[in-house]
């Protein structure tokens, strides 16, 4: 048998079947990058994600979708009609090659298939069997239907992000289908530590809904502990007042965000001398603020004299006044030069980047992050780098994107399905792609 | 031991994390069966064992609910490893340690000496990740941060929310929840499967930065292959509705917004009937996917009007009986009520010596045989010094209070 894996990576033994739904193309990806033989199994008609925007320029309508070229390189590409009797006769056949099925089905669907974990473990006792769904397996909302967007709702992320007088927000860029796929990623090598053991297999679950649960940050301690539900606030803490060096600031070209208000970094002295380093002199440090800086200016101080009312009016006409010149001082300099100069400095200070600053990013240039592939549909690729650098075990990649059914003939003959077979297969539009 | 065997049972964790990226990783080490000794010091306590959530005039560093959530079942030494003793002690729990992992910042790292070198001298097969925000190396690999700082340089900000909005982002700190601890769990495993099977260790530096990008890597990968991907709210290229609508609060809690997102022309047709308006998904604005695009603010304000009439846990009802992908917006109290959740046993709730029964976030994957579970509350801030320093450390009891008193294990 042609094994297809990466003799560097960690799992470069291990095959994966990945039948998922778009929710978990990246836990696929992420096993691929490892050194697995990656098999994605998709319907004769493509995977739904193949036809989402936005689209490569200059890509076939079917190859183009930047969303699946990008979640499904490092796979090879199998298309197959599971609800066909001999389609799924041919999905067993490799089933039984493979120590890991990624899936998203609901009860319900895999009843359907026939293709329940009791059956699976007929052909594989020791599979690994994991899915990736909306809401799991088990449960009152166990058949509903899921999108990224119902796992932001439902999780109470979206309920923190915005404004307070706007609607809620979805996270950027599918965080339900990206946390789910890497628990369910971090829970099958777990899986693998133990058969590698015991020679057992077991099921993995993971769902959107409960992979966002933790990124409530601590909305559910507060209404565990305190009893009070945290809302959106737009961008404002829970201070009740504003402090000076916290928070988005304009820039001459964007925006930065400064936490300069803590004891990590040089806190706001810190920012007081970037103020003096790009401008030569500060009104900051003129009294009345000079002295106030030294002496208070963190946000624990702060929240002390500002619950004293007999100071608190002297305290807000003060940092309002240094926030002014903190809001005039990050006017005048571009977001960059007030990232690398103030971090230079350890002020913690960010440039607020959107993918365009990515793209032009030293660091990762410098680190050599980013990953470039000949694609032979689809041109020459830039692929963002991977999440970690394992210095012994390095991820690759070696792919590009299968081509909808590009490797169906080659995976179906390493089964041991010989050409007549085949072609019997492809007749009756079981199986799909180029031959 | 009890209960049922674990994944990493038997996997020793040297914990030497703080504040949250860190910590939750190894909470998963040690909700997988880990033994995860987590060194900390009384004179730098953990910010989170400062911060709140926390019962009211309770100073303790024992009762925050943020740093408790992210500790379950950890055990904790307390060693002041900038002393000489202190850090002969840390070094031999390297000794000890099949995988170390740390998120301070390189200072922090050289000042309480586990450096790379250092460890990889005295452990040579150990598996230690450095999770610095920009990683080891490279020009800022010094930079410092919190999430919050994170969230603006990795793009989470730049791409949250709606074009022409201030870039506020999304409410929290969010790489550091998930993103960056799971990432860190699979980088992790993989490297003790390596471990296991060849009796090599290994270094993982693993950035913040790059981990956070892997995970908005759509938007990256559309920018640097002639594609786009711009802010858009609550909409998506390749669906519509897609959407946050407001419903009525007759008979319902105030500020209630129900989603829903139609991904193909079947959905959508049953979105329209499940509305009431079955003529919409006949209307020749929105008979397909290009068509509601283009006519997508027509298609929101159709929505929105009908939302605002509607009792939001009823039309939920309606659009997922109709196959429809739709959830409410859901706030913490909700959640930890939520019949599903609950079905599930999502929430695991733990009793803790100062804290009390508290609700602590449940697994973040399920194994069916090899279970992840929390089987205790979060450690007070050095409760397993004694135990440790005489099991592992091969201190006697004296030596372990010689050693308190000098403030060596303190």
């Amino acid at each position: 048998m042609t094994h297809e894996a990466d003799a560097s990576g960690a799992l470069s033994d291990l095959r994966v079947l990945d039948l998922t739904h778009p929710a978990g193309h990246y836990a696929g990806r992420l096993l691929a990058d490892l050194g697995a033989d990656v098999v994605k199994v998709e319907p004769v008609e493509g995977d739904p994600a193949r036809h989402w925007g936005p689209s490569l320029p200059g890509a076939p309508a079917a190859e183009a979708s930047v969303f699946f070229v990008l979640l499904n390189a490092n796979k090879r590409g199998l298309a197959l009609d599971l609800s066909d009797e001999r389609g799924r006769a041919a999905f067993l056949r490799l089933l039984a090659t493979a120590d890991v099925l990624l899936e998203s089905w609901t009860p319900a669907e895999a009843a359907r298939l026939r293709l329940t974990d009791d059956v699976l473990r007929e052909t594989r006792p020791d599979l690994i069997h994991a899915s990736v769904t909306g809401w799991g397996i088990s449960g009152p909302y166990a058949e509903w239907a899921y999108a990224d967007i119902a796992a932001n709702a439902m999780s109470g992320v979206m309920t923190l992000a915005g404004f307070v007088d706007g609607p809620p927000e979805q996270l950027p860029d599918h965080q339900g289908y990206h946390t789910a796929s890497i628990n369910a990623a971090a829970g099958i090598l777990a899986a693998l530590l133990h058969r590698d053991a015991t020679g057992e297999g077991q099921r993995v679950e993971a769902s959107m809904f409960e992979s966002l649960l933790m990124a409530e940050e601590t909305a559910m301690q507060q209404a565990d502990i305190l009893g009070t539900d945290r809302a959106r606030t737009g961008g404002q803490g829970a201070l009740g007042f504003k402090m000076p060096g916290l928070g988005i600031y304009e820039t001459t070209d964007g925006h930065v965000y400064a936490m300069c208000t803590g004891n990590a970094g040089s806190g706001f002295p810190g920012l007081v001398q970037l103020m003096r380093a790009l401008e030569g002199s500060t009104p900051l440090d003129a009294e009345p603020y000079a002295s106030f800086i030294a002496t208070a200016m963190n946000t624990a101080q702060i929240t002390v004299l500002m619950a004293d009312p007999a100071r608190a009016p002297q305290v807000r006409d003060l940092l309002a006044e240094i926030e002014t010149k903190v809001v005039a001082f990050f006017a005048r300099h571009p977001k960059e030069t007030l990232y690398v100069r103030g971090q230079e400095l350890r002020v913690l200070i960010g440039a607020v980047n959107g993918p365009a600053d990515i793209l032009a990013s030293q660091q990762l240039a410098a680190r050599g992050w980013w990953r470039e592939i000949d694609d032979p549909i689809r041109g020459h690729l830039r692929y963002p780098g991977f999440p970690w650098a394992l210095a012994g075990t390095p991820a690759r990649l070696r792919r590009p994107a299968p081509l909808l059914g590009e490797h169906t003939d080659e995976i179906l003959a390493e089964t041991g399905l010989v050409d007549e077979e085949r072609a019997a297969l492809r007749a009756a539009g079981v199986i799909g792609g180029a031959r | 031991m009890n209960g049922r065997r674990r994944a990493l049972d038997g996997l020793k964790v040297l914990d030497l994390t703080w504040f949250g990226a860190g910590p939750i990783a190894t909470r998963a080490l040690a909700n997988m069966g880990a033994d995860v000794i987590r060194i900390e010091t009384a004179k730098r306590p953990d910010g989170l064992r400062v911060v709140g959530p926390r019962p009211a005039d309770n100073p303790s560093l024992n009762v925050g609910g943020y740093y408790n959530n992210f500790n379950a079942e950890k055990r904790s030494i307390t060693i002041d490893l900038t002393t000489e003793r202190g850090h002969e002690l840390g070094l031999d729990l390297v000794r000890w340690a099949d995988v170390m992992m740390t998120n301070m910042t390189l200072r922090a790292v050289r000042q309480i000496g586990m450096t790379w070198e250092t460890v990889h001298a005295v452990n040579p097969n150990i598996v230690a990740m450095y999770q610095p925000m920009q990683g080891l190396t490279g020009p800022h690999a010094e930079f410092v941060g919190f999430g919050a700082v994170l969230s603006a340089v990795c793009g989470v900000n730049g791409l949250a929310g709606f074009e022409g909005a201030p870039p506020i982002g999304v409410g929290t700190n969010y790489p550091d929840y998930v993103v960056n601890p799971m990432h860190g769990v699979i980088a992790l495993l993989a490297a003790v499967r390596h471990q296991r099977k060849t009796g090599q260790g290994q270094l993982i530096d693993m950035s913040q930065l790059e981990s956070s990008l892997a995970a908005l890597s759509t938007p990256v990968f559309a920018e640097a292959n002639g594609s786009g991907y711009p802010r858009q709210g609550n909409r998506v290229p390749y669906a519509a509705p897609h959407g946050a609508y407001r419903t009525s609060e007759a008979g319902d809690r105030a500020d209630r917004w129900l989603v829903l997102a139609c991904l193909d022309e079947s959905q959508w047709q049953a979105a329209a009937r499940a509305m009431s308006h079955a003529e919409w998904a006949t209307d020749p604005r929105f008979t397909s996917l290009a068509a509601r695009k283009a006519n997508e603010d027509a298609l929101d304000a159709l929505v929105t009007a009908w939302a605002a009439e509607q009792h939001g846990p009823t039309a939920l009802t309606a659009l997922q009986a109709a196959g429809v992908p739709a959830g409410l917006v859901l706030r913490a109290s909700e959640i930890l009520a939520d019949p599903h959740l609950e079905a599930r046993g999502y929430y695991t709730y733990l009793d803790h010596p100062e804290a009390g029964v508290r609700a602590y976030d449940g697994p973040p994957v399920r194994l069916s045989v090899t279970p992840v579970e929390l089987r205790r509350a979060a450690p007070l801030l050095g409760e397993h010094t004694m135990e440790i320093a005489t099991d592992i450390l091969g201190l006697s009891e004296d030596e372990t209070a010689v050693l308190i008193a000098e403030q060596v294990l303190h």
